[in-house]
């Protein structure tokens, strides 16, 4: 609940707020943004499941962002940045949709 | 959910297919948290559809677990430190989130896009305002050109019908305005005959008429006169009398030259005619003829 309350939290303040975001950073945002929601999503079923560990889900989220970031960072160095990008949104979507369907079985039991 | 997440839930070191969370077994490095291919003998939760086609009982209680332990989760609300590290990991994905969707739906696909994006669509705008400007080139002198060329063409429809208003006077095809004088002869005693009326307006032309008229008939290069009994055709036409003539000419001149000693006026008292001349500032011709195609004279100035 208190999870839910920080997410409701932070897209209030991201709106009202309107912190600018710096123009290095900016580029690695949405990547970012998906990375992270890879994990809550992963974090959920493995809430479900009973095996959510509080440090795992903290360590994942983290290095997934980062990792995310690393990668189109990477791409932007060799010219390949667009493409990179591309496939890491294509590989966390197919996970958060693997993962949301584990949920799906979890709740609705189908 | 079926069996297979029994088992996960039972044998937690199996258990590594989780998003972000190996469970118990706790993978140091975290990032592959989902994959797809989870330890031998067990089958992530998540990984396709469950195995084997008929669902066994086994599904119910799995499922029911699953959302007993969301609503545990949920409420009622308890403060844990896992709570709140999660609440502020998910705050900043909320705050990202927002940020994104704001500066995505603000400021148009630039401001998030790319450099070599950005590079892109520079080069495309650059070709195409270059396109643009050659195209604002060429139809500016188009335009240059019509308008010249209407220019002209305004110019000679001018000249034109300036050119057809004159020669149309000359030749009787239309009506004609201006200065010049009103000449009337009675005859009782009809001594005046074609000759008279020919040197009467021979004596006009001479003395500068542009537009005649007698009695309605317009008077122009190939009129002729000829006697008829009582009277004269002019034209074939016949007129009787009195003869008006209507004259437009310079007036000055006109009247003085009918005046002369020996001259129409004189000549025509001596026949017993009465003769009368008045000046005037606005004489119409508007008497017309049809103008004729001539049948063998041909323009030769083309």
């Amino acid at each position: 609940m208190i999870a839910v309350l920080g997410l409701i939290v932070g897209v209030v303040a991201g709106l009202v707020v309107r912190p600018v975001v710096p123009t290095a950073v900016e580029p690695y945002l949405p990547i970012a943004v998906v990375a992270a929601l890879d994990a809550v999503f992963g974090g959920l079923r493995a809430m479900l499941d009973g095996i959510f560990v509080d440090k795992v889900f903290v360590v994942s989220f983290l290095s997934n962002v980062v990792v995310a970031a690393l990668i189109v960072f990477l791409g932007d160095k060799l010219g390949v940045g667009a493409q990179l990008s591309t496939g890491v949104v294509v590989v966390l979507g197919i996970r958060i949709f693997s993962n949301a369907a584990a949920i799906r079985r979890h709740i609705f039991r189908a | 959910m079926s069996p297979v997440s029994d088992a996960n839930d039972g044998s937690g070191p199996a258990a590594g297919g989780h998003g972000g969370h190996g469970g118990p077994p706790r993978h140091g490095g975290a990032l592959p948290p989902e994959s797809p291919h989870p330890p031998a003998g067990s089958r992530p939760p998540g990984s396709g559809e469950p195995p084997g086609g008929p669902q066994g009982p086994g599904v119910e209680p799995g499922g029911g677990e699953g959302r007993r332990r969301l609503a545990q989760a949920v409420w009622p609300p308890r403060v844990t430190r896992a709570q709140l590290i999660v609440a502020l990991l998910l705050f900043g994905l909320g705050l990202g989130l927002a940020i994104q969707v704001r500066s995505t739906s603000e400021n148009s696909a630039l401001r998030g896009a790319r450099q070599e994006d950005l590079v892109r669509i520079l080069d495309e705008l650059d070709d195409r305002t270059k396109r643009l400007e050659d195209e604002k080139g060429e139809l500016s002198r188009h335009r240059t050109e019509l308008e010249s060329s209407s220019d002209q063409a305004e110019e000679a429809r001018k000249q034109r019908k300036e050119k057809e208003g004159q020669l149309g006077v000359l030749a009787g095809t239309v009506a004609a305005e201006g200065p010049g004088i009103r000449m009337t002869i009675g005859d009782r005693a009809g001594n005046t005959d074609s000759d008279a009326l020919l040197d009467a307006v021979q004596e006009l032309r001479a003395a500068g008429a542009e537009a005649i008229q007698i009695n309605g008939v317009r008077v122009v290069a190939g009129t002729y006169f000829s006697d008829s009994d009582g009277g004269v055709r002019v034209d074939g036409r016949k007129i009787g009398q009195p003869y008006r003539f209507e004259v437009i000419g310079k007036p000055q001149d006109l009247e003085p030259a009918l005046n002369i000693p020996g001259g129409v006026i004189q000549t025509l008292k001596k026949e017993q005619a009465t003769v009368s001349v008045r000046r005037s500032e606005k004489i119409t011709v508007d008497a017309l003829r049809s103008s004729k195609r001539p049948d063998y004279a041909r323009s030769s100035s083309q």
